[in-house]
């Protein structure tokens, strides 16, 4: 009797592993973890991309957020998921900050980088009816008077927070930062007059720029932006400083690399397809296109200085 | 005035067109089953579908969405009054009496005044919305982290005993809601506290997890405690004519949807959780002004109509600091926020002059949406109180499926799951005890930005803690609370004192 039931197995798998073969990547759909909340600046741009990058990979991209611990529980379930490139991770610059702040099951080499998407200049606003006319002004008032300032952030170690504290060091001064539960209570905090600059990446605070109730105090990319071209930025006042908040997509380590071949080619597609490209300028993000080997130089590079901050701010 | 009046017969133009009718019918369609489902709500509802709007107007975007967010507040309360599991904060309170009502054979009028109050309350800030929304918005931004924490404190002092049973029992609850609070990253500094090295808990305790696992779960276990004839005959089922509310349920409800609909319609305006604010304050408003507070906890009809229209007004008013500042102040309306800047449309200070097609035609579809709901609402009414014919050895173990899908769809995490059952058997041992859930959740909810606002305060006054009593909001809020705290003892210690001066 068991030896019959014993033969029966063996023959059905015999019979199951051909059929189990390595079919085309991909066969089913593919999810991507997005670590932050639905709705955010993150969550849009990569539900955009996947809507537009469907019709080129032929199978569905589908949006699973897994919000909690600043980034920390989504990187960590897409680090551990299973390399076979189903389940891909929106990783963001906090992936290179976190491992260096809380004890995490991650850091950025556990991702196999895919492609990066997006590439925001970060800035600090202030109100329309502050003294501080130009950045020149503000670094000055920061420095004869350290502490002083008021800088709301989006977070406690988050990015925007990280932009502060370097943007001191790079000038040297000292705000009074104080963190707020994501950018848009710190924008509020700003117009209601209880905080004297924030500091943010679009689209926060840019509809209030626009309508003339906030003002650019201080631009740290390496080109104007498109929306402000009045606005100089940091390095043509003579601070050599500038520092983007970026957004991509990666793998968890391990994935073949014609998966990520696959998967970047069609996500390239995806951005570069008009619809996509609207929603993009809509949403006033800055696209910007890194590929596998470039995306991991960016990840590691940033890694490093983020290593080297976090250690000074700890001290 | 009159301006407003003529900008918002041209939005009923835009919003009655076929199109934009169907899609808000379809919005409030996807808001009623979002806010019935435990677990699922407005937020995950809403990114669900911003996709499907890539191919459609702004306008007709905004319609659909904004239905399904304040569909789901109508829908919110079903499953609080039915099974005592509720969906989401805002319908906690609704557990306590909708409930009892239930269980008395009345959930049919429980979930018609809902309908009635969400429909009435939903109306009223929708007017408020047309002819108040700038100065009112402006007016929120004067709130800064110490005013939030003087108003925190006072919510949280006077509403921690919101169900009015032994003082000393509310605030240890809710001294251990503010404990839970704590667990997951420090806002301020971004260390891991009380995280045992998990990555799990760096997000915190889930409160949906907190809230069906103290009232869902614990009254399913503590039915299990009961003998099998004791639990048949538990509820008394709903006769048939019995079904819709009877004209002294609306007498005894109307002045309490209109006194939610003002509270709600206020502390909706203010940056945070608005919902539980206002549906607390609501019921403890009831509770002090009723003529009968001894029916309160045991299914008066008004602890359900007034926290119902006060969340449902506190919904609607969510959607001015949107529109005229373009700051969301709830998660939900952040998500609305993010719909609207994919489409192109910047919601702030110019979006009233830029897209005024969007913004006036997304008001009149609220009037139109509003009143698809109740038509769409009521005809359930029998269908969802018939639910509780079935048996309650068959109807549990549903309900327990019920709340564990429902929870996994929260944030897609087992681990919520397991919180969620531990905080059931917790929820299990309270009622032995005689404690109540309430106070817990409100901790929970407030403590960590009642955390947040003071550390923030303090960082901006450098360590001043007279910024607290120097700016007027603030000072006002806490001496109001030190009033509420002090009057009682005075009175009780005058009486004593009068009992001694003359022993008659």
């Amino acid at each position: 009797m068991s030896k019959k039931i014993v033969l029966s197995l063996v023959i059905l798998t015999l019979l199951v592993i051909p059929a189990a073969a390595p079919a085309a990547f991909p066969e089913k759909e593919v999810q991507i973890i997005v670590p932050y909340a639905a709705g955010g600046a993150t969550d849009l741009i990569f539900r955009a991309l996947a809507e537009s990058t469907s019709r080129y990979l032929g199978k569905a991209v589908v949006i699973v957020n897994r919000p909690g611990g600043g980034g920390t529980v989504g990187f960590t379930e897409g680090a551990q998921a299973k390399p076979d490139g189903y389940t891909l991770t929106a990783v963001i610059t906090p992936v290179t900050i976190l491992p260096h702040q809380v004890k995490t099951a991650f850091t950025y080499k556990s991702f196999a980088p895919i492609i990066n998407v997006v590439d925001d200049p970060s800035m600090f606003l202030v109100k329309a009816d502050s003294p501080w006319k130009t950045t020149k002004e503000f670094v000055d008032y920061a420095r004869k008077n350290p502490g002083m300032i008021t800088v709301g952030n989006s977070g406690a170690g988050g990015g925007v927070h990280l932009v502060a504290l370097a943007f001191e060091k790079a000038v040297g001064a000292r705000f009074n930062h104080i963190p707020f539960a994501g950018g848009g209570p710190s924008v509020t905090a700003l117009m209601g007059g209880h905080i004297n600059a924030v500091s943010v990446s679009p689209p926060e605070g840019i509809a209030q720029v626009k309508a003339g109730k906030l003002r650019i105090i201080a631009l740290f990319a390496d080109e104007r932006f498109e929306l402000f071209p009045n606005v100089p930025t940091v390095k043509e006042q003579g601070i050599p400083f500038s520092m983007g908040m970026w957004r991509g997509l990666a793998a968890p380590k391990g994935t073949p690399a014609d998966v990520v071949k696959t998967l970047h080619d069609a996500f390239r597609k995806g951005m570069e397809d008009p619809a996509f490209k609207k929603n993009a300028h809509d949403m006033s993000v800055k696209l910007f296109y890194l590929g596998p080997q470039a995306f991991e130089k960016r990840m590691a590079e940033d890694d490093q200085y983020f290593a080297k901050l976090v250690a000074e701010m700890r001290k | 005035m009159l301006e407003s009046l003529q900008h918002l017969f041209a939005g009923f133009g835009v919003a009655t067109t076929t199109v934009n009718l169907t899609y808000c019918l379809i919005g409030a369609i996807v808001g009623t089953l979002v806010g019935v489902l435990p677990g699922l709500g407005p937020i995950a509802g809403i990114a669900l579908l911003i996709p499907a709007t890539f191919g459609l107007s702004p306008t007709t975007a905004l319609i659909m969405l904004a239905g399904i967010y304040y569909g789901a507040m109508y829908g919110g309360s079903t499953t609080s009054i039915l099974l005592n599991v509720p969906g989401e904060t805002a319908s906690v309170i609704t557990c306590i009496d909708g409930y009892r009502m239930a269980q008395k054979g009345r959930a049919g009028a429980a979930l018609a005044i809902c309908a009635i109050g969400s429909f009435i309350a939903g109306t009223l800030a929708i007017f408020g919305m047309v002819f108040l929304a700038p100065p009112l918005a402006e007016a929120a931004l004067a709130f800064g982290p110490a005013e939030y924490f003087s108003l925190m404190v006072c919510g949280f002092v006077v509403l921690s005993n919101v169900t009015g049973g032994s003082i000393v029992k509310s605030l240890m609850m809710a001294v251990v809601g503010l404990i839970i609070g704590t667990v997951g990253l420090d806002p301020v500094t971004g260390d891991a506290r009380f995280t045992f090295g998990t990555t799990y808990l760096l997000g915190g305790i889930e409160f949906v997890a907190v809230a069906i696992g103290l009232f869902g779960i614990g009254e399913i276990l503590s039915n299990v405690g009961k003998p099998q004839a004791a639990l048949d005959q538990s509820v008394t089922v709903p006769r048939l004519k019995e079904l819709y509310p009877s004209l002294q349920d609306l007498k005894q409800s109307i002045g309490a949807i209109l006194r939610g609909a003002g509270i709600g319609f206020g502390v909706g305006l203010v940056p945070g959780p608005a919902p539980v604010i206002a549906t607390y304050a609501s019921y403890m408003v009831e509770k002090k002004t009723s003529r009968h507070p001894e029916t309160f906890g045991h299914g008066a009809v008004e602890g359900v109509a007034g926290p119902e229209a006060a969340n449902n007004a506190a919904c609607q008013s969510a959607f001015i600091p949107l529109f005229v500042l373009g700051i969301p102040f709830a998660p939900p309306t952040a998500i609305l926020l993010g719909a609207l800047l994919i489409h192109g449309v910047v919601p702030g200070p110019m979006m009233i002059s830029e897209h005024p097609e969007v913004f006036w035609g997304v008001i009149a579809s609220m009037y139109i949406g509003n009143f698809i709901l109740l038509l769409l609402n009521l005809p359930f009414v029998p269908l969802f109180a018939n639910i509780l014919r079935i048996p309650k050895r068959v109807l549990l173990p549903l309900v327990m499926v019920f709340c564990i899908t429902g929870m996994y769809t929260v944030n897609n995490s087992i681990p919520d799951i397991w919180v969620m059952l531990l905080f059931g058997v917790i929820g299990y041992t309270m009622r032995i005890g005689g404690f109540e859930g309430a106070p817990l959740l409100l901790a929970l909810v407030l403590g960590p930005k009642l955390e947040v606002a003071f550390r923030q305060a303090l960082m901006i006054s450098h360590g001043d803690f007279g910024v607290f009593l120097s700016r007027p909001i603030s000072a006002f809020f806490l001496a109001a609370t030190f009033l509420f705290l002090c009057v009682p003892l005075v009175r009780a210690a005058a009486r004593r004192w009068q009992a001694r001066a003359n022993p008659a």
